[in-house]
């Protein structure tokens, strides 16, 4: 009975001992920026380091805001909107066709779906950039706005296309019979049926349009234009190693990020799992 | 579906003979813009590709001189073996952690939903501010390594100017931003075993090690082989980590392919050749993307 009840413990004590290592390795890099973020400039490399700052200070957010950093959220804020916007729409539109109706070309379509899906953004920055700048969609956050919705759609329509097979058609033929068309079936019952889809599937979206620091990178030239990321990526050059107002700014990039993943986090793992597992 | 649709459907549902519009109507846009902004890009990287660039203007047609030029670049070669290195790794460590953390996690336990989030938490930051953050804390300014290494006698260790140390740097990269990706992938694989296969094994008196060999790698095949060729295909492809982490040093030790492809075409404006580029490791990853499709077509019919 007392080996048993020592064998409990030990296994409690050991899980304690891995929810802490995980713990730490996960947040650790976070935790350490977050402080560093609200050390003033003379605390910054005293040795041994504060793990959290005896005076924390707003000095670097104050420093950064001066620097205009309220140009590239307000950028960020519009482009990740419209995009959200606009993939929910048209990804929609594209998820009820697969949901209510057979056709030739559906197994075309799903195909280019999962591929475009899965092709890493790395990867068509070339060529995208090649045909951006032969078309005028370069220097532009409508341009950004159009490739992060030809990137995000496929995840989109996958999503909903899971949530749509799952409201009944009879709803829809009642409605239907009452003179609703499909479009407004659409709107008017499945939508409304499927909030939990768009709400994955927006989230999905915001996180990607929100995080994306390559395509905007080489898309975006004018200094007024710049997303969050990509501002953050040439304060780098410009704070050197003042790491005070760099590590501010990557607060400012995770926190809207964090906060979405709390209160949304159960709704994030199906579209992690879209293209692997069956929605 | 077939034969779960009600009676009302059924009856009100025609039978049409001319190809019914409506569908394409609804996957039109959809399909415009994945045309439009993906496959005709990729086109006219092609088509570029087979011409001589001077910086933005197309000149003659040489066929396929810049492929041949890219494949037998130095620095290209240098870099795929870059890339192959710090793929395999990564490969190893996310897929070794992220399975041992989808086992381990895989009860949905209080505390192993609130541990899943905080393995996520990475994972859902942006990818350049996740390596920000990781440059600050392995920097020898922030003093952290310092403090860890002083007790074991190796004070000064300097992470990133070191090759072998920064290509380590950057595999711990992958593996604290995408274990998590790995344990939700293999993690939705598991809860797909039927329970009663483990109930019955118990009852026959299975070691928790022959549950493990004989009824979950058997049935995790699929889920396996999906989350491995995902992960290739991320790690062959990630251009972030290496240009904010390390910056492809020192030298060029942790220059991979997607760095090498950046610098080709946006600091010396190659762009005949950054195409050809692009294209090469666009057909790897068709063929990855191929591979995908195929698993999940067998896996949609299992």
């Amino acid at each position: 009975m007392r080996r048993v009840r020592r064998r409990i413990r030990a296994r409690v004590v050991a899980d304690a001992i891995v929810a802490v290592v995980i713990g730490t390795v996960a947040l650790g890099p976070i935790l350490f920026g977050l402080s560093t973020s609200l050390k003033a400039r003379d605390a910054l490399f005293r040795f041994p380091p504060e793990l959290w700052p005896a005076s924390p200070t707003w000095e670097n957010y104050r420093l950064l805001f001066s620097e205009g950093v309220a140009i590239p959220i307000l950028n960020s804020i519009l482009i990740t909107t419209v995009t959200v916007a606009v993939c929910l729409a048209v990804g929609s539109l594209a998820a009820y066709a697969l949901a209510r109706f057979a056709f030739r070309l559906k197994g075309a379509v799903l195909v280019l779906v999962v591929v475009v899906m899965s092709i890493p953004l790395p990867s068509l920055i070339v060529p995208t950039f090649t045909f951006a700048s032969q078309v005028g969609l370069i220097d532009s956050r409508l341009g950004l706005v159009l490739f992060y919705t030809a990137y995000q759609l496929p995840l989109a329509a996958w999503i909903l296309w899971g949530f749509f097979t799952t409201v009944p058609e009879q709803l829809e033929q009642a409605a239907m019979i009452d003179g609703y068309s499909r479009l407004a079936a659409l709107r008017r019952v499945v939508l409304p049926l499927s909030t939990p889809g768009l709400v994955a599937a927006g989230l999905f979206v915001l996180i990607f349009a929100w995080n994306d620091f390559v395509v905007a990178l080489v898309l975006i030239n004018s200094e007024s234009l710049r997303t969050l990321p990509v501002a953050i990526y040439y304060f780098q050059g410009f704070f050197g190693r003042e790491w005070g107002p760099l590590t501010a700014s990557a607060m400012l990039s995770i926190v809207p990020v964090l906060i979405v993943f709390v209160i949304f986090q159960r709704h994030f793992l199906s579209g992690m799992t879209a293209g692997s597992v069956k929605g | 579906m077939g034969a779960t649709v009600p009676l009302a459907a059924s009856v009100l549902r025609r039978p049409r003979r001319r190809i019914d519009a409506r569908p394409y109507a609804f996957v039109l846009p959809l399909i415009l813009f994945e045309i439009g902004l993906v496959l005709v890009p990729l086109g006219i990287g092609f088509y570029y590709s087979l011409h001589r660039v001077d910086f933005f203007r197309l000149g003659d047609y040489v066929g396929f001189d810049n492929f041949v030029r890219v494949l037998t670049s130095p620095d290209v070669l240098r870099s795929l073996a870059v890339t192959a290195t710090f793929t395999i790794w990564s490969l190893v460590f996310t897929f070794a952690v992220g399975f041992s953390l989808a086992l381990y996690l895989e009860r949905d336990t209080r505390t192993n939903v609130a541990l899943r989030a905080i393995v996520l938490i990475p994972h859902v930051i942006s990818l350049l501010v996740g390596s920000l953050l990781l440059r600050w804390i392995l920097s020898a300014d922030a003093g952290v390594l310092a403090l860890i290494l002083n007790p074991v006698g190796l004070g000064d260790i300097s992470i990133l100017g070191d090759p072998g140390r920064a290509m380590g740097a950057l595999v711990g990269n992958a593996i604290w931003r995408d274990t998590a990706f790995a344990m939700i992938l293999l993690m939705a694989g598991l809860k797909g075993i039927p329970t009663q296969l483990y109930a019955a094994a118990r009852v026959d008196g299975a070691t928790a090690w022959y549950t493990f060999r004989r009824i979950t790698l058997p049935l995790m095949r699929m889920p396996v082989l999906i989350t491995v060729v995902r992960l290739v295909i991320h790690f062959v492809n990630v251009l972030t980590f290496a240009l904010v982490l390390t910056g492809g040093g020192p030298g060029s030790a942790t220059r991979g392919v997607s760095l090498q492809l950046y610098r080709l075409g946006f600091e010396s404006y190659r762009f005949g050749q950054a195409n050809a580029l692009a294209m090469l490791m666009m057909a790897f990853n068709v063929v990855l993307i191929l591979v995908l499709v195929r698993l999940f077509r067998q896996r949609g019919s299992a």
